[in-house]
């Protein structure tokens, strides 16, 4: 029998992504301030921890909740960290050049972002899919890092550092809004069917001796997949009102000058 | 003057300005919104006359009065009536008259329409009422819970009276709700930016996109269950295949944020109300308002509250306590926002300041009751007991009709020119407060004891008699409160006080003009440099504008018909996604879609993917071809656009044209709708998309005869993009359909 503390994995492959990204963010923005710095270091640290927790464990083929936990850091919490360390000033130096500026462009439509972001996690919950990408590691890679990435285009349009690629507040709030009805129809799919989503979870293969402990838990598959479901349903929701209260914020805030704004009142 | 301001004509009869006709004619936004405040108030007295017998009956234990069926006929149309004839009418009502007026706009965006709105509800009405004649009103709740709704249950007629009259108030609530959304986006006046509107506009705002958004899972799920009560399809029987749970998830998707179509008007009316009386601005304008929009946002994850005791699962139950007590901070966060707004504040107590106070007390405990009923256990405990009538009616009555008390009082003087008598209003106020508060604090302990609700009667339990007979009696002391509020209105329309423009010495525009205003709304308006306008105006020395930046109005403003469109299809996309839901529901059980050939038809034995993959592809070249068409609209080629035009027409009855094929051969293979859950939730879908291609075709058709007679000017061209946008769409929702349903027979 295995404790859940005996299920972190120091040896996951997903030091060296990150080792790179940490090399690349300190050489190209070496003059980011400390708490874009610490975002960085916050995306960073979910980055990692997604794979050596426990969570990295129990995702790989025991539990499709915690598959879901891994892949709504992947794709909404990491990228958003990133997406908030970017320091504006050297960011526009890097979408000066056309060719870079029309990549900006074309993710500034708001219509891309939205169907990255919720496609990857439609995508990716195709049962045939959801499947190899947990048994096949190869897949399993490409999987994250399209999150990641996916993540990265859907933040794009409301967080961006260069303004001139974000959307206007109350439209950025139609985004989101939209979005939630995207992960909220795939996250009641999820629920309420009595299909498996994604079968890989459905018998999973007894390896690192948890199985049992999660049966009597009160996690077998149908239970852990209402979970998984409510996951996707509820969580990235919440996360994309408290986004539309940021741009609320950034909305009243509009008028240049003057520290008397309403909210200081 | 040019936003908005001018491109109405007036067509009010210009001979008897106050005759009986100029009302039903009237499509001047001030005369519907009077005319939703009488239908509400007319209803009011209707559904609290019912109300008062509901508590005669329950007076004393065992009592005979009233019979079981009676009863149940009594709370339903209750409910009913104070939801769709007395709650929605009167702020749309107050929608109509006074958000208009604080933006500076001369009229809505869309009177003619405001008027087909307004005059759906009595058509309604008349639906609901009707069927007391039929001898069976409906007597299934006000959310006609399945399966006791459908056949089996219901054999008279009482409940599709029901749905029909849901159905068309709900079209009229939709096209009302569209209009203020463009009303308030488009016809701002100048100088009034988005971040500058009064509190009353921006909620109310919310509130209208809010019904766009909310109505459509409610008709959806009316039509299915009309479709099971006169198509014999079995959606919502259980004993034939169907799902009664699946009616509670699509009347609670629709329910949960009903609740904020009527709490958000009253945190409207509230928000205008404080700050005047307590000669303050309001405190935190900004939290205010973003809260509200947070309401909006939230309100569609949070309905499985009302399901705690189906049975959904410790996940779900555990999330969905979660969102329920997340949606209290907006909510919460207002109530400081008020009560900081009266401290310090130079407070006047008239009666509609007194209602708005009461409503902070009553709200609160309303709304704390509420969260009580986010903790599971708790709610298992109480659901469906007398604490949730009291709880609901805190909100609904302590909250949202004492706030419309308060808005009464403050606006009777715009609206009629005379001031209400003051004396009376305290007499009404308090015979409120004793009133509701005995009738309904008391309901909170039977609950606790177990009485349960929708029931006719009770046995003589320890207690019960006499919490019961209080609570009866209170509520005489509401409907004299009632009559003083009558008798008020009549008297200071013959006898009250001249208002002038600005009784209360008021912040926001519509005091700007006379009282009553005049048909075009203003004369002048002054200049709009901040959130308060006429304060600014009646106190240059002290204006908000040198104080408090906030961002300047651009100028520019959307246009009203593309507005009306996004709208219409946003409204309609949420409507064709519940019936794809219904369909993906019924169609990948397990069981059924393993292969095994099930009961009767299914997608992969009667339909021919092929055949209907040619005349999708028409349709959606139909997309492109009216997008040619629009553009030599625009680049004046009057022929090549009546061409394309056509063409696009053409195709899009060639498409219909396949799809009667296709029911053909259904039909002569005797798949009907009432086959089984498959042809049940084929035809529904692909029906209501036929019907919706062809109102497009008549649009079109429309259209084109515009272009032959040469009426297509500049600006009906928006007209033609609007259309453009509805025609896209049924495009998309084609796409949707033909992958859900055809794509998906082929695995």
């Amino acid at each position: 029998m295995n404790t859940l503390a005996e299920l972190w994995r120091f040896d996951s492959p997903v030091w060296l992504p990150a080792a790179m990204l940490l090399l690349g963010y300190s050489v190209v923005f070496r003059r980011a301030s400390l708490p874009r710095f610490l975002a960085f270091g916050l995306g960073l640290g979910l980055l990692v921890l997604a794979f050596i927790s426990p969570l990295g464990a129990l995702a790989d083929g025991y539990l499709f909740s915690a598959h879901m936990v891994q892949h709504l850091v992947l794709l909404l919490l990491v990228p958003l960290s990133f997406m908030l360390a970017l320091p504006p000033r050297e960011t526009e130096q890097l979408f000066a050049r056309p060719l870079a500026n029309r990549v900006g462009k074309i993710m500034a439509f708001p219509v891309v972002g939205c169907l990255l972001g919720v496609g990857a996690m439609w995508f990716w919950h195709v049962p045939s899919l959801c499947s190899a990408s947990t048994e096949n590691a190869a897949i399993g890679a490409v999987r994250d890092t399209s999150f990641v990435a996916a993540g990265l285009a859907f933040w794009w349009p409301v967080f961006s550092p260069v303004a001139r690629y974000r959307l206007e507040p109350l439209s950025g709030i139609t985004y989101l809004f939209t979005s939630c009805l995207g992960c909220t129809l795939l996250g009641i799919y999820i629920t309420f069917t009595t299909v498996s989503v994604c079968p890989a979870f459905a018998n999973p293969q007894e390896r690192i001796d948890v199985v049992t402990q999660l049966y009597d838990a009160g996690l077998t598959p149908s239970v852990d997949q209402h979970l998984g479901g409510l996951l996707m349903w509820i969580p990235p929701c919440t996360l994309y009102v408290l986004a539309s209260v940021a741009l609320l914020f950034r909305w009243y805030g509009e008028p240049p000058a003057s520290s008397e704004t309403t909210e200081a009142n | 003057m040019t936003v908005g301001l001018l491109d109405k004509p007036q067509v009010e009869p210009a001979d008897s300005p106050w005759g009986l006709f100029s009302w039903v004619a009237s499509v001047d936004h001030k005369r519907i919104g009077i005319m939703y405040m009488l239908l509400a108030v007319f209803f009011l007295t209707v559904g609290g006359c019912e109300a008062l017998l509901i508590r005669l009956q329950l007076a004393w234990p065992n009592n005979g009065f009233i019979s079981p069926q009676f009863f149940n006929q009594l709370f339903t149309m209750h409910g009913t009536t104070m939801v769709f004839l007395v709650g929605m009418p009167v702020f749309t009502g107050f929608s109509n008259y006074i958000l208009p007026l604080q933006i500076g706009a001369k009229d809505v965006a869309f009177p003619r329409l405001n008027a087909m709105s307004f005059w759906m509800l009595p058509f309604g009405a008349v639906l609901l009422y009707f069927s007391f004649f039929t001898g069976a009103a409906p007597d299934a709740g006000w959310f006609s819970y399945a399966p006791l709704s459908t056949n089996a249950y219901s054999l008279m007629d009482g409940v599709t009276y029901w749905i029909l009259a849901l159905i068309v108030m709900g079209i009229g609530s939709v096209a009302g709700a569209i209009n203020i959304v463009a009303t308030a986006l488009c016809c701002r006046a100048p100088g009034m930016s988005l971040q500058r509107v009064p509190l009353f506009t921006w909620i109310m705002l919310m509130q209208a996109l809010l019904i766009v958004i909310t109505i459509p899972p409610l008709n959806s799920a009316l039509a299915l269950l009309l479709i099971d009560r006169w198509l014999d399809a079995a959606f919502f029987e259980p004993a034939r295949g169907g799902d009664a749970v699946l009616w509670q998830h699509f009347f609670w998707i629709f329910g949960h944020p009903e609740v904020y179509v009527f709490a958000l008007p009253a945190f409207a009316m509230i928000s205008e109300v404080i700050p005047v009386f307590s000669r303050k601005p309001i405190f935190g304008y900004a939290f205010v308002a973003g809260s509200s929009t947070v309401i909006l946002l939230l309100s569609y994850s949070v309905w499985a509250h009302h399901m705690f005791a189906v049975g959904l699962g410790p996940g779900a139950n555990v999330f969905f306590a979660a969102t329920t007590m997340l949606i209290a901070i907006p909510t919460g966060i207002k109530i400081f926002n008020w009560t900081a707004t009266i401290w310090g504040g130079q407070v006047h107590f008239t009666t509609s300041m007194l209602f708005a106070i009461a409503f902070l007390i009553q709200f609160v405990i309303g709304g704390l009751t509420g969260v009580m009923f986010a903790a599971v256990p708790i709610d298992w405990q109480l659901t469906d007991t007398y604490f949730v009538v009291a709880h609901f009616h805190y909100v609904l009555i302590g909250g949202v009709v004492f706030a419309l008390f308060a808005a009464h009082n403050y606006c009777f003087p715009k609206i009629t020119g005379r001031m209400l008598d003051e004396r009376l209003g305290k007499w009404q106020f308090w015979l409120w407060v004793f009133g509701f508060n005995g009738t309904f604090m008391v309901q909170h302990f039977l609950g606790l004891m177990g009485m349960p609700r929708r029931v006719y009667t009770y046995a003589d339990n320890p207690g019960w008699f006499a919490l019961n007979l209080f609570s009866s009696v209170s509520a005489l002391f509401m409907a004299a409160g009632t009559l003083v509020f009558l008798y008020n209105v009549g008297r200071s329309l013959l006898r009250g006080e001249r208002a002038g423009n600005n009784p209360w010495s008021a912040f926001t525009l519509e005091w700007a003009t006379s009282s009553p205003p005049p048909p075009e709304n203003f004369q002048s308006l002054p200049p709009i440099k901040s959130r308060r306008p006429v304060w600014d105006m009646d106190h240059p020395e002290m204006a908000d504008w040198k104080t408090e930046r906030t961002a300047e109005d651009g100028g520019r403003r959307p246009s009203k018909a593309l507005i009306a469109a996004w709208a219409f299809v946003a409204s309609e996309a949420i409507f064709f996604t519940l019936l794809l839901v219904t369909y993906v529901v019924f169609n990948t059980r397990a069981g059924l879609d393993d292969g095994s050939p099930g009961d009767g038809p299914s997608a992969a034995s009667s339909l021919s993917v092929v055949r209907t993959g040619v005349f999708s592809v028409f349709l959606l070249t139909s997309s492109l071809t009216f997008w040619l068409a629009e553009r030599n609209l625009k680049r004046r080629r009057q022929r090549a656009f009546k061409t394309w035009l056509a063409v696009t027409i053409g195709l899009g009855s060639l498409f219909v044209a396949g799809q009667v094929w296709e029911y053909a051969g259904l039909l002569a293979d005797n798949v009907t709708i009432s086959s089984n859950l498959f042809a049940s939730t084929f035809f529904t879908v692909t029906g209501f998309h036929g019907l919706h291609v062809t109102a497009g075709l008549v649009a079109l058709g429309v259209m084109l005869w515009f272009g032959y007679k040469n009426y297509l000017t500049e600006k009906r061209g928006k007209v033609f993009s609007a259309i453009g946008i509805y025609w896209h769409f049924v495009d998309v929702v084609w796409i949707a359909v033909f992958s859900i349903i055809y794509l998906r027979a082929l695995q």
